[in-house]
């Protein structure tokens, strides 16, 4: 593996579905490029592909046309070396396990060795390490996904909605917890959302997309200093910035 | 949390029961007031007697068609499950076996018996074939549905960590079919008892079948009662059985306790 390869690099990639109404053309030229240890969100709206690309980044999904590299390898390959991590919208915990053992579950299956209730009290869920998976807020529940995400140390943390499901406070401390953990891991995140506001605050660049074909509009940098707090978001900076990403989307429409 | 469980499942038990008692005294007392014959109704007190006086008949009876109902239920649940696991991993194998599956199903057992019996002769060997053949279906069907019914998050998760279909199968797919295994067992288990008998009113060889035939040539209503309430109670605990260790297994589903 060359130092200094990009975390993911997509070229070209294209991507139809196809269903009983004929081909609907999901993703279409896609190229992006994010640097090792980038915090990169994909925003726009539904339908726009940004889930599909997510999914094609982490081998999920078989592409038409184009060429994906995690870490100068193909997902297939990322997979099997452990690059990767991944929390979708719903936790998708293992409701017979409880969360200390929902946590264990990829050191199980790739061989890894780790603290889980280190990493467990770092998620801020440390007390609740026996409780079953049901007995936790919603909120709760994807912190328990959060660390089973990060657990084996992954290189590449795809997220896909995360905190999509949840209400608004649960979102507002998961961002907060999501960026103290980032700041100390500084591994590549790879960021779905619908929501402008929870890209720019989080994101080194947030990655513009509109539908039909599922194409990328722009591609801004976040100037915004770190580590950030959400006191950022009454910023006359971070207004600009959502106000420029929402013109960009108006316009597409 | 144990203690509510318990007041609860008297608080289930004791409607039924107190039905159940009302049922026996109005029986009891139409029986005697309108003087009916006792080879057409028996009063409950002679039903119980009939129990009473020869319980090793009844209880060697009905040891024996449970042993053929549950051979047949185990062996049928082994191989329909193993069979479910193939189908649920291959589109392919599904078509290919849903059909056969299905014409097992939809054949009226009765109407192979006497092919089990030149096969497995005159012994326990076509009671528990029957018994196998009748429960095979529904455990079929629920297996694969459950096999299937993985949480797709989940089943992404283990895919990017390129997790083996092996782990897959023993750490998601097979906890995750259990809800319908129980479900399928449920209703399995007294179909098992009915298979069992009926092969056994065929060959009239042994077991409670057996038992009801002699009963009914000897005009034996009371014996009659009594086979029937015996069978009842063996459905009743089976069932209370499976759902018992139902209860104990899927603490962590919604279906489990009540």
């Amino acid at each position: 593996m060359s130092t200094g390869a990009a975390a993911i690099e997509v070229r070209g990639l294209a991507h139809r579905y196809h269903g009983a109404e004929g081909a609907l053309q999901a993703l279409d030229r896609i190229d992006l490029s994010v640097a090792d240890g980038e915090f990169v969100s994909l925003v726009g709206p539904s339908g726009c592909g940004k889930t599909t690309l997510l999914r094609a980044i982490g081998g999920l999904l078989r592409v038409e046309t184009g060429e994906v590299q995690v870490l100068g390898v193909d997902p297939e390959e990322a997979q099997q070396r452990r690059l990767f991590g991944l929390v979708s919208q719903e936790p998708g915990l293992l409701p017979w396990r409880s969360v200390e053992a929902n946590v264990r579950l990829p050191l199980e299956v790739t061989g890894a060795a780790a603290d889980v209730r280190a990493l467990l009290t770092r998620v801020g869920i440390g007390e609740f390490a026996r409780y079953a998976p049901r007995q936790l807020s919603g909120g709760m529940r994807q912190r328990v996904a959060l660390a089973r995400a990060l657990v084996h140390g992954p290189r590449v943390l795809l997220m896909d909605e995360p905190f999509g499901a949840l209400d608004e406070l649960s979102r507002e401390a998961m961002r907060l917890e999501l960026l103290r953990l980032w700041e100390s891991e500084r591994i590549t995140v790879l960021f779905v959302t619908h929501s402008i506001r929870e890209a720019v605050l989080l994101s080194d660049r947030v990655v513009v997309m509109a539908p039909r074909p599922g194409r990328i509009l722009d591609d801004l940098r976040v100037p915004l200093p770190r580590p950030r707090t959400d006191a950022l978001e009454e910023t006359p900076e971070f207004a600009a910035l959502v106000t420029r990403i929402r013109a960009v989307l108006r316009e597409a429409q | 949390m144990r203690r509510g469980r318990l007041s609860g499942l008297a608080a289930g038990a004791l409607p039924p029961a107190v039905f159940v008692l009302v049922l026996f005294v109005a029986w009891d007392l139409y029986v005697r007031w309108r003087d009916v014959k006792a080879y057409l109704l028996s009063p409950p007190v002679e039903v119980f007697r009939a129990l009473a006086t020869d319980p090793g008949r009844f209880a060697d009876a009905a040891a024996e068609s449970l042993t053929a109902a549950l051979g047949g239920l185990l062996i049928a649940s082994v191989v329909a499950f193993g069979l479910a696991v193939v189908m649920a991993h291959s589109r392919t194998l599904e078509r290919a076996l849903y059909p056969p599956a299905l014409l097992v199903k939809v054949t009226p057992i009765v109407a192979i018996y006497p092919l089990l019996a030149i096969w497995f002769g005159f012994g326990i060997g076509p009671k528990v074939a029957i018994a196998a053949l009748i429960t095979f279906f529904p455990m079929l069907v629920n297996a694969v549905v459950g096999l299937r019914s993985i949480d797709p998050q989940a089943h992404d998760f283990m895919r990017v960590l390129h997790a083996s279909r092996w782990q897959v199968f023993w750490r998601l797919r097979l906890p995750s079919s259990l809800p319908y295994v129980f479900a399928a067992l449920r209703i399995s288990v007294p179909l098992s008892l009915v298979g069992a008998v009926v092969a056994e009113f065929l060959s009239g060889s042994s077991g409670m079948g057996q038992l009801i035939l002699i009963a009914n040539g000897d005009f034996d209503t009371a014996g009659l009662f009594g086979a029937a309430l015996v069978l009842a109670a063996m459905g009743v605990s089976l069932t209370a059985a499976v759902s018992y260790v139902e209860g104990r297994v899927l603490t962590w589903h919604d279906s489990s306790g009540g």
